[in-house]
């Protein structure tokens, strides 16, 4: 192991863990909530609403995140969407992760038994209420551990986004690489980072579960 | 056999005055020209074969299901439709959940919200509903647990209470909102036999203080003697309203209302 070659580029590798999680956190948590609004539209719009985030939903999953990377990163400025690369990262993975969420929202409003709603309607409650009240915190309970895991495998994901010269952790790693023809470290270390990012999500998950569960504990 | 506690003071006249209704899911018709008054005070028990309409009678009552025949009226005010208007067209979302404050209901699945305690769940719709102030909801929520004898399960989840604990505070939760009815859907089908006595006694004493009561029950004990009336539905019409005592009769005077009976006769349950 040649320890000095980490002192030289120890900063950027840090650098690049900053990128990663700055892109991972911001694509995921807007993919998160633009997952919801899809969900919350296609449970109550009108049908051709309905046949648009369809189309949407399999569009986006039906293709590989590269490919959607590159058509907005390249394909952008043609239609006057010029972004830098972190930008289009971040946008990108809002949009690729947005489909998954939703499906994870629609089977989570499936989850919450019909009764739980009518007894809130027949107390008079109004159905935002009902929705922020009685069937948000309940389908957290099944929806939590799907989750967890989609933004675990997010994570990974973001190593894809150095194809278009996103300074992120794999960016750096593979510069570090080829520029000091070493190549088992230089991947050990990524794999660590990526490896703390997926134990710090999996922890947190697991701490948001007991939270939203704990009405299910046996006194 | 009708209970004769005395009723408090406006009894008699009609609270509830259903017209005419029908109800079809597609191409099958769950009710039809249902005419049926229900007075202030009275309990009324639905009874009839699986399928025979009971519970979506119940259901037109507070526009859970809404009716798309006749009128339903609640103290003069049509439920669910708007007054006067061909082709009839919903009341807004706000009128709507105005008139279903007045009309409780209590589930055969309870259908507490388990990520609230009991307190909570009865207190819930005082605070987002009644706009009430957290400190005063919950002193009355409390009230309400108490005439349901659970004081002491204020704090305890649903996961942590036993069916008929659970059906007890639903109704809790149904009287904490000081309806003028309220309606029962099979308040004790869902319940281990033991656990059923204890949901009956909380109803016989809501309709000692003169609740005015619309349930649908497979308890014929109960409707023989807590009932004043007894409606008999089957596939969707009302075959006859009449004191328990007549529907009860050795030798009722329908042939459906006898032949359903006697099922109940061959196990001793009437």
């Amino acid at each position: 192991m040649e320890l000095d070659l980490f002192v030289r580029y120890g900063p950027a590798l840090i650098r690049g863990f900053g990128v990663t999680i700055l892109c991972w956190a911001a694509g995921s948590l807007g993919g998160l909530v633009l997952g919801f609004v899809i969900a919350c539209l296609y449970r109550w719009s009108i049908a051709p609403v309905r046949w648009v985030i369809y189309a949407y939903v399999e569009v986006i999953r039906g293709t590989p995140f590269m490919i959607q990377l590159f058509i907005l990163y390249y394909g952008g400025p043609y239609v006057g969407l010029v972004l830098s690369p972190v930008q289009a990262g971040i946008l990108s993975f809002i949009v690729y992760g947005s489909p998954y969420f939703s499906e994870i929202f629609r089977s989570g409003f499936n989850a919450v038994p019909k009764g739980q709603v009518e007894a809130a309607r027949c107390v008079g409650m109004a159905e935002a209420t009902i929705l922020r009240r009685i069937v948000l915190p309940q389908m957290l309970v099944p929806i939590t551990p799907p989750l967890t895991n989609f933004f675990i495998i997010l994570t990974k994901e973001t190593a894809i986004l150095s194809v278009v010269t996103v300074p992120e952790l794999l960016y750096e790693t593979q510069t570090m690489a080829a520029e000091t023809f070493t190549y088992v470290e230089p991947f050990l270390v990524l794999s660590l980072f990526y490896w703390l990012m997926v134990i710090g999500t999996n922890w947190l998950g697991g701490r948001v579960e007991a939270r939203v569960t704990r009405h299910l504990k046996r006194a | 056999m009708a209970d004769t506690t005395p009723k408090s003071n406006g009894a008699g006249e009609p609270i509830i005055t259903v017209r005419n209704m029908g109800k079809s899911f597609d191409d099958f018709v769950a009710l039809r020209d249902v005419t049926l008054d229900v007075n202030r005070s009275e309990v009324l028990c639905l009874i009839g074969p699986s399928g025979s309409g009971k519970s979506t009678l119940l259901r037109c009552l507070n526009f859970l299901e809404a009716y798309d025949a006749g009128e339903v009226r609640l103290d003069g005010e049509l439920i669910g439709w708007q007054e006067g208007v061909s082709p009839r067209k919903a009341r807004s979302s706000g009128t709507l959940r105005k008139q279903r404050q007045h009309i409780g209901m209590v589930f055969q699945q309870f259908n507490l919200w388990p990520h609230m305690t009991a307190l909570e769940n009865v207190a819930e719709a005082l605070i987002q509903v009644k706009g009430m102030g957290k400190a005063a909801a919950c002193e009355k929520a409390q009230a309400a647990l108490a005439k349901v004898h659970l004081s002491d399960k204020a704090q305890s989840y649903p996961a942590n209470l036993s069916g008929g604990q659970q059906q007890r505070v639903a109704i809790a939760r149904a009287i904490a909102m000081e309806p003028r009815v309220m309606l029962f859907d099979e308040p004790t089908s869902a319940l281990d036999p033991e656990l059923v006595g204890e949901v009956l006694a909380v109803m016989k004493e809501m309709a000692a203080e003169g609740m005015t009561m619309v349930v649908v029950t497979h308890e014929m004990g109960f409707a023989a003697h807590v009932a004043d009336r007894v409606a008999f539905l089957d596939a969707g019409r009302l075959v006859t309203c009449a004191p328990p005592a007549d529907i009860f009769a050795r030798e009722p005077d329908d042939a459906r209302v006898r032949s359903f009976l006697q099922t109940y006769r061959e196990r001793n349950v009437v």
